[in-house]
């Protein structure tokens, strides 16, 4: 690396009398041997322009599991590449979407006589937790907070009649959170009404 | 004046000779004195009267019968032109043509196609971004005015008048601000780095070869070879081993390495439930990280799974470089792209 940089490196001693710098600072070479002093002329060595490697890219087409295609450039040699499982059929992007959920399949019954004989102990967690993912996919869930935030709305037009003026708009302190940064839970806390 | 009292003859003598004196105008031609026939600025014929090319119409001759059939042989290659091997400076006489030109030696063809995700975020995510962070000012609103971090050197003694303000306290890297979000400084991918580190390939080099592989195929880049920056005992590392691969991918493939990433790989990681919400460094990149047993995911690799050795396949972590400015506005991005956070977030 360092030989690459023109300036790293010494320049030959030049004996050709068209140099400007010979006639300017003479060399000090005397017949003792003493090695010149270092010229202060900068050097600028060739480069090589080296090609540029790239691998091989084959155009594929990608199917997602709801059937939708579109292309991609990538250096797998399949021409398709099917997947089974992405974006369209997770619960994280989907968390709306009933089926995806995992409803535990208990035809037989038999998971209800466990519980029956040996109490829920070993489940007895949260019931929220098993309603709802704990994440929450900003791409994904529009239609569920929308759905949220129009029966907030709905309520906080009741509330806000005796609290506010009419001029309050419900949908402005969202739009105001996104740019100034409100953190979250502050957000929240005045998203909801008071009780 | 003296002058006058000559006789004209006179004058031109005693006047100074100019070097600058005009031409005698009878011999000058001017370009501009000729002026050609007038151009019209209206062409007369219509391009509906063109006869329209029907694809029976032309007739293309084979070019393997039309090469065998010349008489004299084409020029040798040799005739071509080449580009220059070596870049000798600026000053050198003979220049290599820029590199956007096809005959240089570092053209690099493309674009080849408009990734899916570039084309969703110049339909929709800029837009939406630009929506979400709107904030009114009623006009008249006088601006914030902007928070000054450095200190000022004091006034005590003349001694540091002039002087530049002094740095922040506390902090050495002095982070931009976040600005307001307009519609010229929205948050957008800028590049993609992915870096993998195999210690293992100190003791059994087969373990780079296996790295670089995966690399180069999950990321469509060559991928260069990093060393150990400080050797550790206790790792077993020492200053200068070869252990690791990095690439760092720009624009069109940034964004389908992304595409990729979000709806192929993520999803099919077991118990995933989104990027750390502490990650990002401070100045809107952040970054993210794959374990081993998820590097299957990518279709790439996917396809000939069989051929690599398991156990040599490592992790990478990717660095997501945006134009944002905060963590906040490169968070509003990723949500907007389709990754989910979880935990606390900091910004």
């Amino acid at each position: 690396m360092a030989s690459r940089l023109p300036t790293a490196l010494p320049r030959r001693p030049t004996t050709s009398t068209l140099s400007p710098f010979n006639t300017l600072a003479p060399q000090t070479t005397s017949s003792t041997g003493i090695i010149p002093t270092l010229q202060q002329t900068q050097t600028r060595n060739a480069t090589l322009i080296r090609r540029p490697k790239r691998p091989y890219t084959f155009t594929q087409v990608i199917q997602l599991s709801d059937g939708s295609a579109y292309t991609m450039r990538t250096c797998s040699p399949h021409s398709l590449y099917k997947s089974s499982k992405d974006t369209r059929n997770h619960v994280l992007w989907n968390p709306s979407e009933k089926t995806l959920k995992n409803i535990e399949v208990d035809e037989a019954g038999k998971l209800a006589a466990f519980r029956g004989r040996y109490g829920r102990g070993w489940d007895a967690q949260s019931p929220e937790v098993e309603a709802r993912p704990q994440a929450a996919a900003p791409g994904g869930d529009a239609g569920n907070k929308g759905g949220d935030g129009k029966k907030e709305a709905a309520k906080a037009d009741s509330s806000f009649e005796e609290k506010f003026d009419s001029s309050y708009d419900p949908l402005g302190n969202l739009i105001s959170q996104y740019s100034v940064g409100v953190p979250e839970d502050k957000a929240a806390k005045a998203a909801k009404p008071k009780k | 004046m003296a002058l006058r009292e000559v006789p004209r003859s006179a004058r031109q003598l005693l006047k100074q000779p100019s070097a600058w004196k005009p031409s005698v105008t009878s011999l000058s031609r001017c370009a501009s004195t000729e002026a050609g026939p007038a151009v019209p600025d209206v062409e007369t014929e219509s391009g509906l009267m063109t006869p329209i090319v029907e694809r029976e119409g032309i007739t293309i001759m084979d070019p393997r019968k039309r090469a065998s059939r010349r008489e004299h042989e084409l020029p040798h290659s040799r005739y071509r032109y080449h580009p220059p091997k070596y870049d000798r400076g600026p000053l050198h006489p003979i220049q290599p043509p820029p590199s956007s030109d096809p005959v240089a030696r570092n053209f690099t063809p493309g674009p080849f196609n408009l990734p899916r995700l570039k084309q969703t975020y110049h339909s929709t995510i800029a837009s939406d971004i630009l929506t979400l962070t709107y904030q009114h000012k009623p006009p008249g609103t006088p601006e914030k005015p902007e928070r000054i971090r450095f200190r000022s050197w004091g006034d005590e003694t003349p001694y540091m008048e002039n002087r530049p303000k002094r740095g922040p306290r506390g902090a050495e890297v002095l982070l931009p601000l976040e600005p307001d979000l307009n519609y010229h400084n929205l948050p957008a991918l800028k590049a993609v780095h992915v870096a993998m580190y195999a210690p293992q390939a100190k003791k059994n080099p087969d373990h780079l070869t296996v790295v670089k592989t995966i690399m180069q195929t999950i990321s469509g880049v060559r991928p260069t070879i990093t060393h150990v920056r400080q050797s550790v005992a206790q790792w077993h590392v020492v200053k200068g081993d070869r252990t690791g691969v990095k690439v760092t991918m720009k624009g069109n493939q940034a964004y389908e390495f992304m595409d990729k990433v979000i709806h192929l790989v993520f999803p099919k990681i077991k118990e995933w439930q989104g990027i750390k919400g502490t990650t990002g460094d401070g100045a809107g990149n952040l970054a993210f990280g794959l374990e081993p047993q998820d590097m299957m995911h990518f279709p790439e690799v996917e396809a000939n799974y069989s051929s690599y050795p398991q156990k040599m396949i490592p992790g990478c972590r990717v660095y997501v470089e945006t134009t944002a400015k905060s963590d906040r506005h490169a968070r509003l991005l990723f949500g907007a792209l389709g990754i989910p956070f979880y935990g606390k977030l900091v910004d």
